[in-house]
């Protein structure tokens, strides 16, 4: 029998993640070519693409991800399931005194980073997320102070990486970026290929989901004149809320369960809540809203984060025992979620085409 | 000078069959002519209008075909001699009013003339206009030869003025646009004063007014009119037979199928067996000349094209005069032996005549059949309709369907007839999803607008050339205001009737004679009708992309989006190139991921060549008109654009 062949470009984008409901929305296939578009935080197909190995396949965080092969790349370990991934040390952390005082989420952890490295030319630009209304938008800077401008959690699915590709493209290097687990994936995909995407420095951000922007802006234009948005936040748990703070001081409140349906359906999928595959993920800590949880995962992780701290730019101190156990708790339960959901729907571990690879052992331990 | 006014009696011209109806016409001393374009029959209009001064003619192109017909009925009325022209779709919309007018009966000569387009070479239908006589009882003749063509033509507006009846000459495309000699006759030195009479008594076909009512004495009057017809018909110099007496086989035909029998009768030899009854006067039959016919034999076969008009009504007189000629057997569509679709051609008569005279015809070996067959889909390359190179409808669709796409709620456009009909096909990125008569598109845009209490979220576009907003997307477009539909119109505004040829329109400051005219402007007529207007250039991609996105995402009401160029064949544009364009080989990416042949395999300019040797993008230098639109388009920015001066 004559064996079909196995191409991996945008029909496989097409029927494998954006048929099958798992894109998010990252951004990793984004202005490679113009067959990818992004808009109102969907992928969109523009015209059909005939190229066999296409970039937009070899980047997505949603099919043929070996976490093994990523594990070994990134850490020279395999990946072995544990809830928070392979990392040095986990610390509270929040901006140094040296930091500009900027309206940043908890500690403003990721923004000082951001600003140190850059201005110490650990990263000569960085990929970020700005905002205009609620809308998310990639953008590219240079200039340390154009960091402040990106802080704050978005909370939507962004196309981050699009502008990545852009750089890339443009021959820009030493690239720091931020992203969510999701978009970490993509990244580890990017960083590993023959052609390795010149990567300074990855910043990933703790999340349960994302929400998607074409749900969220009509929900929220219904109760709220959107320019007016001066942030948004959702308090760590048990709060249950989600909160948007207006231009006016005023503060409006949302049940977390009426938010939860506009969570793209990709995100249910997600094994990774601390971005794994990053250099430092930076998260909340709960009970703190001062503070971020730090982890450090990488040797340039731990360069960067014990130079920040030399120069004022960084705080860090022990992370408390019972917070420990809860992020752990958590993580380990999205892991579970995901992995036991795709593997119902047999995405992993399937041939010829599959959304996740891992070793067979710890598949099974982890979905008992 | 043209040659279609020589006055020498006798003189022989090669002509096209719609140049030939036009010097009839002119032998017959018309005095205005109107028409909307439309293939197979914009050159009779044309060719009429580069003679309007010199003949002292009124020609104009009117808004759309009803209109067309109204504004000859008008010459009628007032004594004129008339003549109307459109293809045979043309003849529904001017229907309505004729209807009434075969009512109310005409002065002067007027003719009608359709030219069908069986096969739908150049239609998106093979409507059939001879119903159309039956219908609505009014005499129609059909040419058979190009000097029928003309003799026929001034004919008609004999027998019109002589009934008091609009007569119906119907061409077809290989009559229209196929050429023979003719030979010419006189043309008339007089000309008619136009004046309307309506003093007399009211009923006077001559002085009073001009009606359909009292409708049951005015039926009754154009039924006494086809009576009269029928005797006239029976003696008609363009009903004639040639063949035996007593031939064992009647062909009973007319129109362009009096060719393909003839040639079938020759091509088997069967001279002597078959005769051939040609018809130029196909309604109502005169039927004293058919049962003579018929009754010389027992076998009638009929050819005619796509549906069985004629065979209809002949088995009708057959049926009627069953006791005086007998019961005959009779062949053609209606048992299947010729096909009711498509085009008639010497082949289909071959075939069904070696079938009833059980002849053993073989036209080709089935070797080279199959030979021919297996080297035209292995050799012959595949070619598929393009736009035009540098055709700013591919820059529109590009816009559209980019728009649609990263809007991915599964909108989608109705199409409309035009050029850009062809956006059903890969040259405008199948961005089409409906296509029906001109006007439909805002008009089902305008009924999908109103499903989103039965929950549609699809947004919905409409898309209709310049010519085309004026014949029938504005009460499309009314009634979408109106009732509230949201809907999207993009008008695709390329400076004339670009398909058939050019043709000014009412959005236009000259006219078909040449004269200075008020344009209407398109943009006014709709804001006036409340609709949301905006205007671009397509060629400039991204501005068309965000205005469309634009539109799409206001929620409620009717928007109108014109996007404004030049067709690339225009007057306007055409020879004149406004970029010199060039691919750089070091930066084009060719096969490779990032482009994946973009221009070539997707923006499909044929102006865009592919080498395969090399695999990189070429521009033929012969063919590119220069818009530079390509540029654009390329990922790399290979494509290089260099104004020309």
């Amino acid at each position: 029998m004559e064996e079909t062949k196995i191409t991996r470009g945008q029909q496989e984008i097409r029927e494998k993640v954006i048929s099958q409901g798992l894109c998010t929305g990252c951004g990793a296939c984004i202005n490679l070519c113009p067959y990818f578009r992004s808009y109102k935080g969907k992928t969109a197909i523009l015209f059909p693409c005939t190229v066999e190995n296409g970039r937009c396949f070899a980047f997505c965080p949603k099919i043929e991800v070996d976490l093994d092969r990523l594990s070994l790349a990134i850490f020279d370990e395999p990946y072995d399931g544990t809830q928070l991934g392979r990392y040095r040390s986990i610390l509270t952390a929040k901006a140094g005194k040296n930091m500009k005082p900027v309206t940043a989420q908890a500690g403003g952890t990721v923004s000082a980073l951001m600003y140190f490295a850059l201005a110490k030319g650990y990263i000569k630009g960085a990929v970020l997320t700005d905002r205009k209304g609620l809308e998310p938008l990639p953008k590219y800077v240079t200039d340390p102070e154009d960091v402040l401008k990106c802080a704050q959690s978005k909370y939507t699915a962004a196309p981050t990486l699009s502008s990545l590709n852009t750089v890339v493209e443009k021959g820009e290097e030493q690239i720091g970026v931020v992203g969510t687990p999701c978009q970490v994936l993509a990244l580890a995909q990017m960083r590993t290929q023959e052609k390795p995407y010149p990567i300074g420095l990855v910043v990933g951000l703790f999340c349960t989901w994302a929400i998607d922007f074409r749900l969220f802006e009509p929900f929220m234009t219904q109760r709220i004149e959107i320019r007016n948005v001066r942030k948004v936040d959702i308090p760590p748990p048990p709060a249950e809320i989600f909160q948007i703070f207006l231009t006016n001081g005023e503060k409006i409140e949302i049940p977390l369960s009426e938010i939860r349906p506009l969570v793209p359906q990709g995100c249910a999928y997600c094994i990774d809540m601390t971005s794994e595959f990053s250099d430092v993920s930076v998260g909340v800590l709960e009970g703190r809203p001062d503070l971020n949880t730090l982890i450090i995962r990488t040797e340039r992780g731990q360069k960067l984060v014990d130079e920040a701290i030399k120069e004022g730019y960084l705080t860090v101190s022990e992370m408390p025992k019972e917070n420990l156990e809860h992020l752990v708790w958590a993580a380990g339960n999205k892991k579970k979620r995901g992995l036991k959901r795709a593997k119902e729907e047999h995405l992993i571990n399937v041939e010829p085409l599959s959304y996740l690879r891992l070793q067979g052992e710890i598949l099974n331990q982890l979905t008992q | 000078m043209s040659h279609l006014t020589d006055p020498k009696e006798g003189a022989t011209y090669l002509v096209m069959g719609n140049e030939a109806i036009v010097r009839g016409a002119l032998e017959a001393g018309v005095n205005v002519a109107s028409g909307y374009p439309g293939t197979p029959s914009s050159e009779i209009i044309e060719n009429l209008s580069k003679i309007a001064k010199e003949r002292n003619i009124y020609v104009e192109w009117s808004a759309n075909e009803k209109v067309a017909l109204e504004v000859a009925a008008a010459a009628s009325f007032a004594g004129l001699r008339a003549l109307c022209a459109m293809k045979q779709n043309g003849v529904n919309v001017a229907s309505d009013f004729l209807l009434h007018l075969v009512y109310s009966g005409t002065r002067g000569g007027i003719i009608l003339v359709s030219c069908d387009d069986p096969g739908a070479l150049s239609s998106v239908n093979e409507g059939e206009s001879r119903y159309f006589a039956r219908q609505l009882e009014m005499p129609l003749l059909e040419p058979g030869s190009f000097q029928e063509a003309k003799d026929m033509t001034k004919w008609a507006f004999d027998l019109s003025e002589e009934l008091k009846q609009i007569v119906m000459v119907r061409s077809v495309t290989r009559m229209s646009h196929a050429s023979g000699n003719i030979t010419y006759g006189k043309l008339p030195a007089e000309q008619r004063k136009a004046a309307f009479k309506f003093k007399g008594f009211i009923l006077d076909p001559n002085e009073g007014i001009i009606t359909s009512a009292p409708v049951e004495w005015k039926h009754k009057d154009q039924q006494e009119k086809i009576k009269r017809a029928k005797e006239i018909f029976e003696s008609s110099p363009f009903n004639t037979y040639e063949g035996p007496e007593k031939p064992e086989l009647l062909i009973v035909t007319s129109s362009a199928c009096y060719l393909y029998s003839k040639e079938a009768v020759d091509v088997l030899g069967v001279k002597d067996r078959v005769g051939i009854l040609k018809l130029g006067t196909t309604w109502p039959l005169p039927p004293r000349l058919l049962a003579k016919h018929m009754a010389s034999t027992d076998k009638i076969l009929i050819v005619e094209e796509v549906i069985p008009f004629m065979e209809e009504n002949v088995k009708v007189l057959a049926a009627e005069k069953a006791s005086e000629i007998g019961v005959k057997k009779f062949y053609g569509k209606n048992e299947g032996l010729l096909p009711s679709v498509g085009e008639m051609n010497p082949d289909y008569v071959i075939a069904a005549l070696s079938s009833i005279l059980g002849i053993n015809y073989v036209p080709v070996s089935p070797e080279y059949d199959q030979s021919a067959k297996l080297s035209a889909f292995v050799h012959a390359p595949a070619r598929d309709q393009v736009f035009c190179p540098g055709c700013p409808h591919r820059a529109s669709f590009f816009a559209i369907r980019r728009a649609l796409e990263l809007d991915g709620r599964d909108g989608f456009v109705c199409g409309d007839i035009g050029c850009y009909t062809m956006a059903v096909r890969p040259t405008g990125f199948e961005t089409l999803k409906t296509v029906h008569s001109m006007g439909s598109g805002m008009g089902l845009a305008s009924g999908f607008g109103k499903l989103g209490q039965f929950g549609m979220e699809q947004p919905v576009f409409a898309v209709c050339g310049d010519s085309t907003f004026y014949h029938a997307v504005i009460p499309a477009l009314v009634n979408a205001v109106h009732n509230q539909s949201n809907a999207t119109l993009v008008i695709l505004d390329n400076g004339g009737t670009a398909m058939t040829g050019f043709q000014p329109h009412p959005g236009q400051d000259f006219n078909v004679m040449g004269d200075s005219v008020p344009a209407i402007s398109m943009a006014r007529i709709c804001e006036a009708i409340g609709a949301r207007v905006e205007i671009r250039n397509p060629f400039k991609l991204d501005d068309t992309l965000n205005t469309l996105i634009e539109l799409m995402e206001e929620k409620n009401g009717v928007k109108v989006l014109i996007l404004s160029q030049y067709c690339a064949l225009s007057p306007q544009r055409r020879g004149k190139k406004d970029y010199e364009l060039s691919v750089d080989e070091t930066v084009c990416l060719g096969e490779e991921c990032g482009c994946g042949r973009f221009c070539t395999r997707i923006f499909r300019c044929p102006g865009l060549i592919w080498n395969k040797e090399k695999g990189k993008a070429e521009i033929d230098q012969v063919i590119c008109v220069g818009c530079g639109v390509c540029a654009d388009i390329c990922p790399k920015g290979a494509i290089k654009r260099k104004e020309v001066a």
